[in-house]
């Protein structure tokens, strides 16, 4: 209506601009000549003269302005059609995209979470096998096991103590029979002089003979005497021989005995002292063993704490797919509205006021490396 | 004879790190993927004491211990919520619904362990 109104007085104004002066013309003719048909016919002529002028000059102006309108509308309905393509193709982006990327989402935490599992298993394994190593090292340090080294080395010098305490007496043994051989050689000594006196009695014998007392009979037992005598001092000679050569034997013998039996000694002695000394060793080792056991064990539970941190990322990637899910169905529900729809069905502002603070929440959580006095409460 | 217990999660690595943790102590355990899940699970089996995450799918832990607690045969079982939510809101409706401790996640076994042992019973 309005645009009507401004079309007309537009189109009065370019009729009557032109008709302006031919009126006044007119006008300025009758005040000059005087009311008369010829005036007023030349008068009329004259202003229709303008106002067909008037009306021409206004038609195109017309014809300019439609013109315009027309390049004007053209490039709106160009405009239009960018923007609502742009609309649908951007729809259907979103609508193409946002199950992908959900589903991708999807695919990633499931993965994670497989991947936490596993690894969770294995550590957990690596925690258990390490708590063996500690308690058997526990063990071997403080003498639980039946196998244990002390016991081995003070067994085998409880073995070896009676073993050279046997060899000791063995030896003792020798050298006291030593002794009393060394005591006999007197007694054959005197034996011999034995012999050396019944030579001289057989002497005697054989000079009481000689002077006429019963000679046969004292001969006879003389010669009985010196026969008996050389039998004696032969059986008197081996055994002082046999005695000499035993003593020279066992003199020799003792002698290697001694050093033998002082190095078998010393030996076991430094055998033992040699274990004891490997037994230190050991439990240095043991014990080193062990700390470190125990050392990766408490690492592996720290990461174990850590892995916790799955159920965030869980939770945030949960998030993550919700989110998506929900820009769908808003965009499809938008979609349905077709040519009604709008801009502010989308409630940009509230979508992501929600987001924002769900994520918050998640974010503002405690992670595994801040203090964890206040992980418990009792109600 | 071990003692029973039931964890609740979602997460399957939630309800694996826990369970490691448990067992290594020598209790034997039950697993729940939601409430939904869990109260289908209490039949009638002899459960020491519930382990349960706040935020799941399907029915979330407020929801589950308040319907633990309609359970004859369970509502004197002692709950531990274990989660990441730190909220005093949240804990006070735990503590209304009927829990008995609250472990925040990331949690350290022993600390767990410790709540787990001054609930149970002898």
């Amino acid at each position: 209506m309005l645009h009507d109104q401004s079309n007309n007085n537009t189109k009065f104004l370019y009729a009557l601009l032109p008709a302006l002066p031919v009126i006044l013309g007119a006008m300025a003719i009758i005040w000059q000549y005087g009311v008369g048909l010829y005036g007023v016919i030349a008068g009329l002529a004259l202003l229709c003269c303008g106002v067909g002028s008037g009306l021409f000059l206004w038609r195109r102006h017309e014809d300019e302005l439609a013109l315009v309108n027309a390049h004007w509308e053209e490039d709106e309905r160009r405009k239009m059609e960018a923007v609502v393509t742009y609309t649908t193709e951007l729809e259907r982006l979103l609508l193409t995209i946002t199950p992908i990327l959900s589903q991708h989402v999807m695919a990633s935490r499931e993965h994670t979470e497989q991947e936490v599992i596993s690894l969770t298993n294995r550590f957990a394994d690596m925690v258990t096998e390490l708590q063996l190593i500690v308690n058997r090292a526990d063990d071997a340090l403080s003498g639980q096991q039946h196998y244990q080294l002390d016991n081995v080395i003070g067994t085998s010098r409880a073995l070896l103590q009676p073993i050279l305490e046997s060899l000791k007496q063995i030896h003792q043994v020798e050298h006291l029979a030593t002794v009393e051989l060394h005591k006999l050689t007197p007694h054959i000594d005197g034996l011999s002089s034995t012999v050396i006196d019944r030579h001289k009695l057989i002497d005697q014998l054989n000079a009481l003979a000689a002077n006429g007392a019963k000679p046969e009979d004292l001969r006879q037992l003389a010669d009985d005497c010196a026969h008996i005598d050389q039998q004696l001092a032969e059986k008197v000679n081996n055994i002082v021989t046999a005695v000499n050569a035993t003593l020279a034997t066992a003199d020799s013998s003792i002698l290697v005995d001694d050093s033998t039996l002082y190095q078998a000694e010393d030996n076991v002695k430094q055998t033992l002292a040699h274990l004891s000394e490997a037994l230190v060793h050991y439990r240095t080792d043991v014990e080193v063993l062990r700390n470190n056991a125990e050392q990766v064990r408490s690492e592996i539970n720290n990461v174990l704490v850590a892995f916790q941190f799955q159920d965030r990322v869980s939770q945030i990637l949960t998030q993550v797919e919700n989110n998506l899910l929900n820009l769908q169905e808003t965009i499809q529900k938008i979609q349905q509205q077709g040519s009604e729809r709008n801009g502010n069905m989308l409630q940009v502002d509230e979508a992501v006021e929600h987001i924002e603070e769900n994520y918050k929440s998640v974010s503002s959580r405690p992670s595994s490396e801040q203090d964890s006095s206040d992980d418990l409460t009792f109600f | 004879m071990a003692k029973t217990i039931l964890i609740v999660d979602d997460s399957a690595s939630m309800r694996q790190v826990v369970g490691i943790a448990l067992k290594g102590a020598g209790y034997e355990v039950i697993e729940a993927c939601d409430g939904k899940d869990a109260l289908s699970k209490l039949t009638g089996v002899k459960i020491h004491l519930i382990v349960s995450d706040i935020n799941m799918p399907v029915m979330d832990g407020i929801t589950f211990v308040k319907e633990v607690k309609q359970l004859d045969n369970y509502k004197f079982t002692p709950i531990i919520m274990l989660t990441t939510e730190m909220e005093d809101d949240k804990k006070r409706a735990a503590k209304e619904a009927g829990a008995k401790a609250w472990v925040t996640k990331p949690f350290q076994p022993p600390i767990l362990l410790a709540a787990i042992a001054k609930l149970v019973l002898p």
